[in-house]
């Protein structure tokens, strides 16, 4: 049942929170903003204050009342203390060169929130679910919000820039709170909605009679839903942002977009980070770090020094198509709350609903995008590395070479799927599994770096951090009994070595068996001598190309798109391709214009993975994750965006 | 370490690594450093040489010439060697004016008609950004060469820095100037949280959109004077910020 307490007696809820051992995080004035922050006393609120918004600007002004929550939303969300700005993951010590890695505990306080908005309890609620639903658990982050008590507040009164009601989050503080408060005049209505809330309101100095308010606060709530000072129009809102990707209006707002960042720092949900090793030069303990980031860096969207994002347009779309289009298939909602934070918070004031709601009622056909997957959550977060011996190191080009590793304890992958590999001090590089056995684990990379460099100077005995298996795997039990066919451009047979030498071996399951292969010289072909074991094999059909042969050569020449073409190819086969992203792209379009269904082929997209666990954003493709959803993808559930610039 | 026409204050900064300054001197060789030392081997070959300063004088257009001849990684530290600093707002006006005015005798002042850049006149292998640069850059710069990997030196605005130390945006509370969303990170956001604006000392980031934060500027009052002068600071001669200051001679 509510009960109500007279709003002077806030102060008693703040000790009581302090007494139950909790660091009370709560509304409170600081350089001329609402901040989160810990306060002392329930004299630190914001009590007569309020905010006035508008887009690019806030200022704050006295109320002519005592209100304790008069106000809306300001500069900062409660993701400041459940996913801070700056955290170390895992430290890395080297004892007589032999490196450990250890994840670093969570030991934080217990915060009490006070003052939670329906939109920012909705926020938390998505950030739970970025980080705890799968398939890597961020231990730190669940331990913090296990943790943590949320006293949520319901809106009275909207703000200009506020359209929770659009998105369904508020003015109703509803979900996952502990206490509620609404404020009705110099009373506040308190509700229990959990153990820990129901003892807070047991020992607060309340009074019956909490249904009378409750007519009143809800009053109050429903009004305020009324008042909305935005509105974003959601229905079928994702495929037609989806639709409409040639709009003007981005390019439009691509010339007010600073691109500074200020939106994705300022919004409660935006969960992108860096992940950074820091300096090893003074002392043996260093730590991985990770730090907010942004898609509107070079950096989360470079890999090997190409940018696939390079423009201010493609920046904007990737955050405004993320937000509200493309996490709905990622986590099953909008990434959207509906605060404002990122219209008042942006420097030139570019407003998301109406940027949004101009794009989405462009001419283009709307482009519905896949269901929400759902994943197993797994008890590991996966960002530790293990310590591995190398086994042997053979070099099978003037650039590339095959790290064989001892396999770790209980360590098992499927073929397609990737590890990373750390070096202390250098960092991690996402490499695949080009074979195993049981006692060793090879990866094939090429040194195109300084990292890939670093791991191809290893020798025997060295050791290095390896985390993984990670991603998907090659569909082999769908190819059982079809033909098969296995297109490889370059670095990228090593991917496919591993399923190819398992189809080779159960022949009965796979009696269809063909490799086209393409590479740039003849001194660029990857496991030669192996190679020569398949074209000489009876149970593999395998055919080599080189772009530019030499006198030694005397084989096919040009590129594999040729070999395509020149073979008769099954239509109801199943084709596995793994190269640049160049190649595969011709390769695809003579399969298709060979009427061979997408959904016969597979891809791998291997693209900018740096956590591998799905929790820093940077390898995102359009609706799926590269490092959870790829990097094997069956065609069809990528083709609307394969190719297209900005993606 | 070498230095052209500069305030010595990044030289001072690898001094100010007090905690990592052994494992530093464990790590290299330092042989030239005039700042720290007076014993100094000018003439190489060196492995990595740190510069700061901007070209200045033909003497200095000389010496980088040399230094670069016998340097196997060259990196420029600070805002004059990587955009000509304070001295190239020379640039925007008459050298030789100056000269008359300032000095009793002119005859004896030698110096180019401008200051710029160092990879203006040779190429640099790393550009170390600020005013001065920020010691954790340096550290960081110099362990990557150390381990043979790309600095961890992020190319963002000044805002993301702002918004991870939780400092209120200026701009919007106060409609302070501030050049943050187009400067390169690196400091800290150091003048924000003492409630200024970014003067821009880390210079322009990458794809900086110059013409939407004048056209702010302007929209909080400025006039094109005042617009020119925000851009032509301590990192004014750079590309990006000298052709925007030039949009609104």
């Amino acid at each position: 049942m509510p009960e109500r307490i007279a709003a002077t007696e806030l102060n008693s809820l703040v000790s009581l929170l302090q007494a139950d051992g909790y660091r009370v995080i709560a509304p409170t004035i600081r350089d001329g903003a609402i901040v989160y922050d810990e306060i002392a006393s329930a004299g630190e609120l914001p009590v007569g204050w309020t905010d006035d918004q508008a887009p690019g600007e806030y200022r704050l002004r006295r109320r002519d009342d005592s209100a304790a929550f008069g106000y809306v939303v300001g500069p900062h969300s409660w993701k400041q203390f459940l996913f801070p700005a700056r955290e170390q993951l895992v430290t890395l010590r080297v004892r007589d060169k032999q490196p450990e890695w250890s994840a670093v505990a969570d030991e934080g306080p217990a915060y009490a929130f006070v003052g939670v908005r329906g939109c920012d309890l909705a926020a938390i609620e998505i950030q739970d679910t970025v980080f705890t639903k799968g398939p890597f658990v961020d231990g730190r982050y669940r331990a913090r919000r296990d943790r943590c008590l949320i006293i949520a507040v319901n809106c009275t009164e909207a703000g200009d820039l506020c359209f929770c009601a659009s998105m369904g989050t508020g003015p109703r503080a509803d979900g996952d709170y502990d206490l509620r408060l609404t404020e009705v005049g110099d009373e506040l209505l308190v509700e229990a909605a959990s153990a820990r809330g129901r003892s807070l309101m047991d020992r607060l100095p309340t009074q019956a009679g909490g249904e009378a308010l409750q007519v009143q606060a809800d009053q109050a709530i429903t009004q305020c839903g009324d008042a909305m000072g935005r509105s974003l129009n959601v229905t079928d809102l994702p495929a037609k942002l989806m639709g409409n990707l040639e709009h003007p209006r981005w390019q439009d707002v691509a010339e007010r977009c600073l691109s500074c960042g200020n939106c994705t720092m300022a919004c409660p949900t935006c969960f992108c980070s860096n992940i950074t090793d820091t300096s090893i030069l003074s002392g043996d303990e260093t730590a991985r770090e990770r730090s907010w980031d942004s898609c509107f860096t070079a950096d989360h969207s470079t890999i090997h020094g190409a940018q696939f994002r390079p423009d201010v347009k493609s920046r904007y779309q990737q955050w405004l198509t993320h937000k509200l289009a493309t996490w709905t298939s990622q986590f099953g909602t909008s990434g959207c709350v509906g605060c404002g934070r990122c219209i008042a918070w942006c420097p030139v004031g570019i407003d998301i609903t109406e940027e949004a709601n101009a794009i989405a009622a462009g001419p283009g056909h709307p482009a519905p995008l896949p269901e929400p997957k759902q994943y197993e959550a797994r008890e590991n977060d996966g960002q530790v590395p293990v310590p591995v011996r190398v086994a042997s190191v053979v070099r099978e080009t003037h650039d590339t070479v095959t790290l064989t590793l001892d396999l770790p304890d209980g360590y098992q992958h499927g073929h397609g799927q990737f590890n990373m590999l750390s070096l202390p001090g250098v960092g991690d590089v996402p490499i695949s599994v080009s074979g195993s056995n049981g006692q060793a684990l090879e990866h094939t990379l090429r040194d195109v770096g300084k990292a890939t460099g670093a791991l191809a100077d290893l020798v025997t005995g060295d050791v290095l951090g390896l985390r993984g298996p990670f991603g998907t795997a090659w569909p082999i039990e769908e190819a059982v009994g079809r033909s098969v066919v296995l297109i490889a451009g370059g670095i990228g047979l090593a991917p496919l070595r591993s399923v190819l030498r398992e189809m080779i071996a159960r022949h009965d399951d796979f009696p269809h068996l063909r490799l086209l292969y393409g590479t740039r010289t003849p001194n660029d072909i990857l496991f030669s001598r192996e190679l020569l074991g398949w074209i000489q094999n009876s149970r593999v059909r395998a055919h080599v190309t080189v772009d530019r042969g030499d006198s030694s050569w005397d084989g096919n020449i040009g590129v594999v798109t040729k070999l395509i073409r020149r073979k008769r190819l099954p239509k109801d086969g199943l084709y596995f391709l793994c190269g640049p992203e160049i190649m595969m792209h011709f390769a695809l379009a003579e399969l298709l214009a060979d009427d061979v269904p997408e959904k016969n082929i597979y891809v791998s997209m291997e693209r900018n993975m740096k956590c591998a666990v799905g929790l820093c954003g940077r390898c995102q493709y359009g609706p799926h994750f590269v490092c959870k959803d790829g990097p094997v993808f069956r065609y069809d559930q990528i083709s609307d965006i394969f190719g297209k610039s900005g993606f | 370490m070498f230095k052209l026409a500069s305030c010595d204050g990044c030289q001072l900064t690898l001094l100010d690594c007090e905690d990592e300054l052994l494992a530093v001197a464990e790590a290299v060789d330092i042989v030239h450093f005039p700042e720290a030392s007076s014993k100094v081997l000018p003439d190489g070959p060196f492995d990595v040489v740190l510069v700061e300063g901007s070209v200045s004088t033909t003497a200095q257009l000389d010496e980088l010439r040399h230094i670069r001849a016998c340097t196997r990684v060259l990196i420029t530290i600070g805002a004059c060697a990587t955009t000509g600093g304070i001295q190239a707002l020379r640039n925007f006006a008459d050298h030789d004016e100056f000269v008359r005015a300032v000095y009793a005798r002119p005859d004896y002042i030698d110096s180019l008609t401008t200051a710029t850049p160092i990879a203006d006149h040779v190429g640099v292998d790393f550009e170390l950004r600020g005013c001065p640069i920020d010691k954790g850059q340096l550290i960081e710069v110099i362990t990557a060469l150390l381990v043979g990997r790309k600095p961890a030196i992020p190319d963002e605005s000044v805002c993301l820095e702002c918004k991870r130390r939780g400092t209120v945006c200026v701009v919007v509370t106060k409609n302070e100037a501030c050049l943050g969303p187009v400067t390169h990170a690196g400091c800290g956001a150091i003048c924000p949280a003492f409630a200024r604006g970014c003067y821009g000392c880390f210079g322009p980031r990458e794809r900086p959109n110059t013409r939407a934060l004048a056209t702010l500027l302007k929209k909080h009052g400025a006039d094109d004077p005042e617009v020119r002068r925000h851009f032509r600071l301590f990192t004014g001669y750079s590309k990006e910020f000298r052709e925007e200051s030039e949009r609104h001679e």
